[in-house]
């Protein structure tokens, strides 16, 4: 074996190692696998032997009896060597794919009870490739790295002890022919691949990315010139990878030409030592015939190895990409192999484009706030003294004490960039806050899981994912049994009842991934019908009247008054006038992040003599809207 | 699915040089093989028969370490080439598939089939390496080693010859069978493969979603199924191919062993010598190793092939022809929109509707309308991104009388039509779209922000100078968010703009269109996500585009962006078939504030 890769392999924290530790491999399906694998090919070096000698002992002439049985086995071992070959590669392929599938598995588990901001640092397709390529060729470590190693090893052994029997000298040559094909030729192969492997990573990494590109923002990048660049990015990408492998092939042809090298040189050797050794009579002639001949089948499972070899090293990089991946998640690992959602045991939710399978009690127990703490009142979402800004950065937003609960409604206005989002963030507990506290139905949201605080306060952003699913799904990601009535009443109410119309296929209609099959306005709606969707009895809604035609006005007095939402809490962040008189109360933030002003919106429009008296405020105020003044 | 497609070839150069490289060394290796054979029996049988000693055979014996080395060599070169073709008629393959798919148009694109060429042309075609660097290679010894080792040993024994000549066509008609049996498989786990690939890049992408809503787990019974089905879809290719495999490596090692046991009775009786005994035991394996080791490969080779396969399915999918003639220069030019209709896919629906429009140059233009009525996709026409389902785009010199220009382009053959930057009218369809585009700057409505630096983002693959991106910060309101941003330019976002707030992300897609500095601005409601101030700095921006005499089309809702333009064209969709005319005028004039 390839001495590098195997040496770092037996180290605990290598990632092939941590990787392989992921697949959940069952080790008697391995075990079986490489039985019937040596067994395979053990018959397979049989034939050889015995049809040499076969032949070798007929042209004595003997009486046909004693060449029957040799006959027979001749047949027999050629059955066996199909059969066995056949369980073997069906076993081992089962074992590969098994893994890879619990491998996917378990990084998406691991990446979704993790940091979800890590991914976004990678482009699509590099991300692509990790999820896709990378894991495949973790799982393939066991098919054509683990197997043919072990399968070799046992059968280089058992040929040199055969040859070895008749002529120790033709065996010890044997086993060094073996070697030269076996470990020499692997080390060659691997020492290729490392040097394109580790040149060739970033362009394969360059080629997925600039391919996703081009096909992600096609029609961007055709009207803004550059398809011609990115093309040529590609072509770059693939230059670069064609001489990464043009390097690799010299190597490679070595060690390719090793292997037909040893099979002649051992047989040579079994000729150069076994004919005098014939001549002198220390071998029947019988046997210099299997000697010579027997070689020609051992060589089988040794040419597996320099593939074999490549095949680590590559699961080994791939496995570090993963690994890589995986630690700038912070997903943790528990004993289980399942992840551990943060504070704790969550339940799980059914997957969009999935039948739902909800473990959640019933859908009234869904409904309301979830186990409140006795006393609280259940559907508040309180913040005191609240803080809240992003790790590693100084604070955006500081000492905002907010109150939402059944029918009442709170809408957030501020400058762009001074933490609206952020507070949001921050109140549906995704976020930690920075001082303060925000509380759920009476417990601080963070603390809770991400399930348990999403049944208490659902937040639904800008940039909210639109699934490559069903509109039904998309809609069932925030309660999974929402039935088709309750889906289109919904969409009615959020202005989408003529498009659910013009759709032949209804709730059925496929979105597209990122919702490439709407409009903008209608994506805002669907995520806006989505979030009113949701069991929380507060929603929090970031801008959910953006891209929304005339009809916005309407949409967020809806929110605001609780004529949408049935009365729940809410809370909306907005750029635009419209709608907000209905607002229980409006909080306007300033740019150093603190609350300016709040209070309803006639009184800071100053409209009510009894409102706000400061006139800089009633300025500050007017001022957010200036632009748009006649919108209201 | 045919062993070699000639469609390969003809697509993939490095292809053609290969297949002839390995064709050459096909035959080489026949003669090799057939030697080694001859060479082995001529040194085995009189020893093994006690007629010569060392001396005898070491002659011949040289000869064998010779044919030896010269394998060896083969192998080599063999190996040396066949990985750098595979790369280079991949990376063929691959631009062609996605310059192909990005031709298609983003329509296409967001279609099933569109999405799944992200996988086809990245991993789907990386598949091809197997195809090449071990089928290939056997397909050819098979046309070469398996008939001249037959050849030889009907010369050698006409017996074993025609046990071997009775099996086979069996090998072949196997093959076959099993190529139609397996064909159906490959191509829907390639299918899968890709369902695959983008669903849970899908659901990664949506993680943060899922988390906020705490449904984050759930989704692993989805990767789970997923992946299962993989292994269904992969297991059953693999049960039939093995099977094939284990049926030709019977038949093979029968008929071998049958060769072995006839030769050796022969032997017995006496018809027939150890030398030519042993020949045709080693070179009866010879014949048929070639088509074993093609039945070996078939599986790993067969994703190739399906891969293959699905890339000239889309390549020989008909692209909206682009016409040749360049672009008229926009200062001097008028789009014109008639009676415009797209048919919405899958809807029933033409969104935008019977829409009439003139884009004159100077001045600025505003689209309203409800949502879905067909604002954005009437830009993508217009920039030509998607032909219309009925109706014209014209681009008119301005000054020409545009209703008769727009007739006349109506009919782009007629001989002597003057056409072109000098000439009169010219239908969009016959104009070089590159050309037009190098007049363009266009801001999508979402508009796609990758990972990377600011500087990245608004260049966006430029090489621009770090005054003209301050100037074009400072139209959008982008030159204050970076006053905020210790590292400045070099501040690094994520995916979809992640690490800036909604607001600074729009003004990195605006700041990015006006580096530009193109006569056509377009714009697909610019002020979403802007404060008051945000809106200001764009107000005042569109007001120095006019002043300096840009064309901008706007897409807008906000009235106060409306009320820039000098001209407000209602866009609405309408139930397909039902063929109304819209009674109520499109076109309402705007005072310019
Ligand atoms: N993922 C992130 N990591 C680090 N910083 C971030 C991240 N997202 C936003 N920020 C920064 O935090 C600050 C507040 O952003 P936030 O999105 O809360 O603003 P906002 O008030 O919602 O603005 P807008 O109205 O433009 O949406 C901004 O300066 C922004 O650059
Ligand atoms: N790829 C697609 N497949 C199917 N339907 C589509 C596709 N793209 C757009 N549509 C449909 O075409 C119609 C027009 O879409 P378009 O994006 O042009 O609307 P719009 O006027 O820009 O709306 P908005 O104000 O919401 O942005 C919509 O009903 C939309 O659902
Ligand atoms: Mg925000
Ligand atoms: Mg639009």
């Amino acid at each position: 074996m390839s001495p590098r890769p195997a040496r770092d392999v037996l180290r605990r924290d290598d990632p092939l190692r941590r990787a392989v530790a992921l697949l959940e491999v069952d080790r008697r399906r391995v075990l079986l696998a490489v039985l019937a694998g040596t067994a395979g090919l053990g018959s397979a070096v049989g034939l050889a032997a015995v049809s040499a000698w076969l032949i070798a002992r007929a042209s004595q002439m003997p009486p046909v009896m004693y060449l029957t049985i040799a006959a027979v086995s001749v047949r027999a071992l050629g059955i066996s060597r199909g059969v066995l070959r056949y369980v073997e590669r069906l076993v081992s392929h089962d074992v590969a794919l098994r893994g890879m599938a619990t491998l996917r598995v378990r990084l998406y588990e691991r990446l979704a009870a993790g940091d979800a901001g890590a991914l976004v640092a990678l482009r699509r397709g590099d991300l692509l490739a990790r999820v896709g390529a990378d894991v495949d060729s973790v799982g393939d470590v066991v098919v054509r790295g683990l197997l043919p190693v072990g399968v070799a090893a046992t059968l280089g052994v058992g040929s040199v002890v055969l040859v070895g029997a008749f002529l120790p000298e033709a065996g010890l040559a044997l086993a060094l022919c073996l070697l030269l094909a076996g470990v020499v030729a692997p080390w060659w192969s691997v020492r290729a691949t490392r040097e394109a492997e580790t040149r060739s990573a970033q362009a394969r990494a360059d080629m997925a990315a600039t391919t996703l590109t081009l096909l992600d923002g096609a029609g961007e990048l055709a009207v803004a010139g550059r398809t011609g660049q990115m093309l040529g990015h590609l072509r770059r990408a693939d230059r670069d990878l064609a001489d990464a492998s043009d390097r690799a092939a010299r190597p490679a042809a070595v060690s390719a030409a090793l292997l037909p090298l040893a099979i002649g040189l051992a047989v040579l050797a079994a000729l150069v030592l076994g004919i005098p050794a014939t001549t002198a009579g220390r071998l029947a002639p019988v046997e210099l015939a299997v000697v010579v001949l027997t070689p020609l089948a051992a060589f089988e499972a040794v040419s597996m190895l320099p593939a074999a070899g490549v095949q680590l090293l590559r699961s080994r990089q791939a496995a570090r990409r993963i690994t890589e991946l995986l630690d700038a998640a912070g997903g943790e690992p528990s004993p289980a192999g399942g992840p551990v959602p943060r504070g704790g045991r969550g339940q799980a939710a059914g997957a969009p484009g999935t039948p739902e399978v909800d473990e959640r009690p019933a859908a009234d127990g869904a409904r309301d706030a979830g186990p409140a703490r006795p006393g609280a009142a259940a559907g508040t979402l309180v913040a005191r003294g609240l803080a809240c800004g992003w790790p590693g950065r100084a604070p955006v937003l500081r000492d905002l004490d907010l109150t939402v609960g059944p029918g009442r409604s709170v809408a957030i206005v501020g400058p762009s960039g001074v933490g609206k989002t952020t507070l949001l963030l921050t109140l549906a507990g995704v976020l930690p806050p920075v001082a303060g506290e925000v509380r759920a139905g009476g417990d601080p949201v963070h603390a809770l899981t991400r399930s348990a605080a999403a049944r208490r306060v659902a937040l639904t952003t800008e940039d909210a994912h639109v699934f490559d699913t069903t509109l039904l799904e998309n809609l069932r990601v925030g309660r999974g049994d929402v039935t088709p009535e309750e889906a289109a009443a919904t969409l009615d109410a959020v202005g989408l009842r003529a498009w659910l119309d013009a759709l032949p296929d209804g709730l059925e209609t496929v979105l597209g991934a990122d919702a490439t099959r709407v409009s903008g306005g209608e994506r805002r709606r669907v995520l806006l019908a989505r979030a009113l969707l949701g069991p929380a009895p507060v929603l929090l809604l970031d801008e959910p009247t953006e891209h929304v035609d005339a009809g916005a006005a309407r949409v967020m007095t809806g929110l605001l008054d609780g004529s949408l939402t049935g009365g729940r809490g809410v809370v909306v962040v907005t750029h635009r006038v419209t709608g907000l008189e209905a607002a229980d109360e409006v909080i306007l933030l300033d740019r150093t992040g603190s609350v300016r002003a709040r209070g309803r919106h006639r009184d800071l429009l100053g409209v009510d003599p009894d409102g706000v008296e400061d006139s800089d405020v009633r300025a500050a105020y007017r001022s957010a809207w200036t632009a748009q003044e006649q919108e209201s | 699915m045919k062993p070699l497609d000639p469609r390969l070839l003809h697509r993939a150069r490095a292809a053609r040089l290969y297949v002839l490289l390995t064709a050459g060394l096909g035959i080489l290796t026949a003669a090799l093989v057939i030697a080694q054979a001859l060479l082995l029996a001529a040194v085995l049988a009189p020893v093994v028969t006690g007629t010569a000693r060392w001396d005898d055979v070491a002659p011949t014996v040289a000869l064998l370490a010779a044919v030896v080395a010269v394998r060896a060599l083969v192998s080599g070169a063999q190996e040396r080439f066949a990985h750098r073709s595979a790369t280079r008629a991949t990376a063929e393959l691959r631009e062609q598939v996605v310059a192909h798919a990005v031709a298609l148009g983003p329509r296409w694109l967001a279609r099933e089939e569109g999405v799944g060429v992200a996988t086809l042309a990245t991993r789907g075609l990386d598949a091809l390496e197997p195809y090449f660097v071990r089928y290939l290679p056997q397909l050819l010894l098979a046309v070469t080693v398996t008939p001249g080792a037959l050849a030889v040993v009907l010369g050698l024994d006409w017996v074993a010859a025609a046990t071997i000549a009775a099996t086979i066509p069996l090998v072949p008609l196997f093959m076959v069978l099993i190529g139609r049996l397996t064909q159906g498989y490959a191509e829907r786990r390639m299918t899968v493969m890709a369902r695959l690939g983008h669903q849970v890049l899908d659901l990664l992408a949506g993680l943060p979603t899922l988390q906020t809503l705490g449904r984050e787990r759930g989704p692993a019974a989805r990767v789970r199924e997923l992946g299962d089905a993989h292994r269904v879809a992969t297991m059953g290719t693999l049960r039939v191919a093995f099977l094939s495999g284990m049926v030709l490596e019977l038949l093979t090692t029968l008929s071998v062993a049958l060769v072995a046991v006839g030769v050796g009775f022969r032997l017995v009786g006496g018809t027939l010598d150890l030398q030519t005994g042993l020949a045709v035991l080693v070179l009866a394996p010879e014949v048929y190793l070639p088509l074993r080791q093609v039945g070996a490969h078939f599986h790993a080779s067969a994703d190739g092939v399906a891969a293959a396969e699905q890339a000239f399915t889309l390549l020989e999918t008909p692209a909206p022809g682009h016409g040749t003639r360049p672009a008229p220069d926009l200062r001097r030019t008028t789009v014109v929109l008639r009676d415009v209709c797209v048919a919405a896919p899958d809807r029933d629906v033409l969104a935008p509707a019977h829409l009439d429009l003139e884009l004159a140059p100077g001045t600025t233009v505003a689209l309203a309308g409800a949502n879905g009525a067909g604002k954005s996709t009437a830009v993508s026409v217009l920039l030509g991104l998607l032909p219309p389902t009925d109706g014209t785009v014209t681009l008119v010199p301005a000054g020409t009388s545009e209703a008769a220009e727009a007739a006349e382009a109506d009919r782009p053959d007629a001989p002597g039509e003057p056409g072109g930057p000098d000439g009169g009218a010219l239908a969009l369809a016959d104009v070089d779209p590159a050309t037009l585009w190098a007049q363009v700057a266009w801001v999508p409505q979402r508009p796609v922000l990758e990972p990377g630096t600011l500087r990245d983002a608004v260049a966006h693959g430029r090489t621009v100078g770090d005054e003209a991106l301050g100037r074009a910060a400072q139209a959008t309101g982008l030159d204050a968010v970076l006053a905020g941003l210790p590292q400045g330019w070099d501040t690094r976002i994520g995916q979809g703009g992640v690490g800036l707030s909604l607001g600074q992300r729009q003004r990195v897609a605006l700041s990015r269109a006006l580096v530009a500095d193109a006569q056509l601005v377009v714009l697909d409601e610019p002020t979403a996500h802007l404060d008051a101030d945000g809106e200001a700095v764009v107000l005042r921006t569109l007001a120095a585009l006019a002043a300096q005499g840009r064309t901008v089309l706007l897409v807008a809702h906000r009235p106060a962006l409306l009320a820039c333009a000098d001209t407000v064209v209602t866009v609405v969709a309408e139930p397909r078939g039902l063929d109304a005319a819209p009674d109520a005028p499109t076109v309402s004039e705007g005072v310019r504030p």
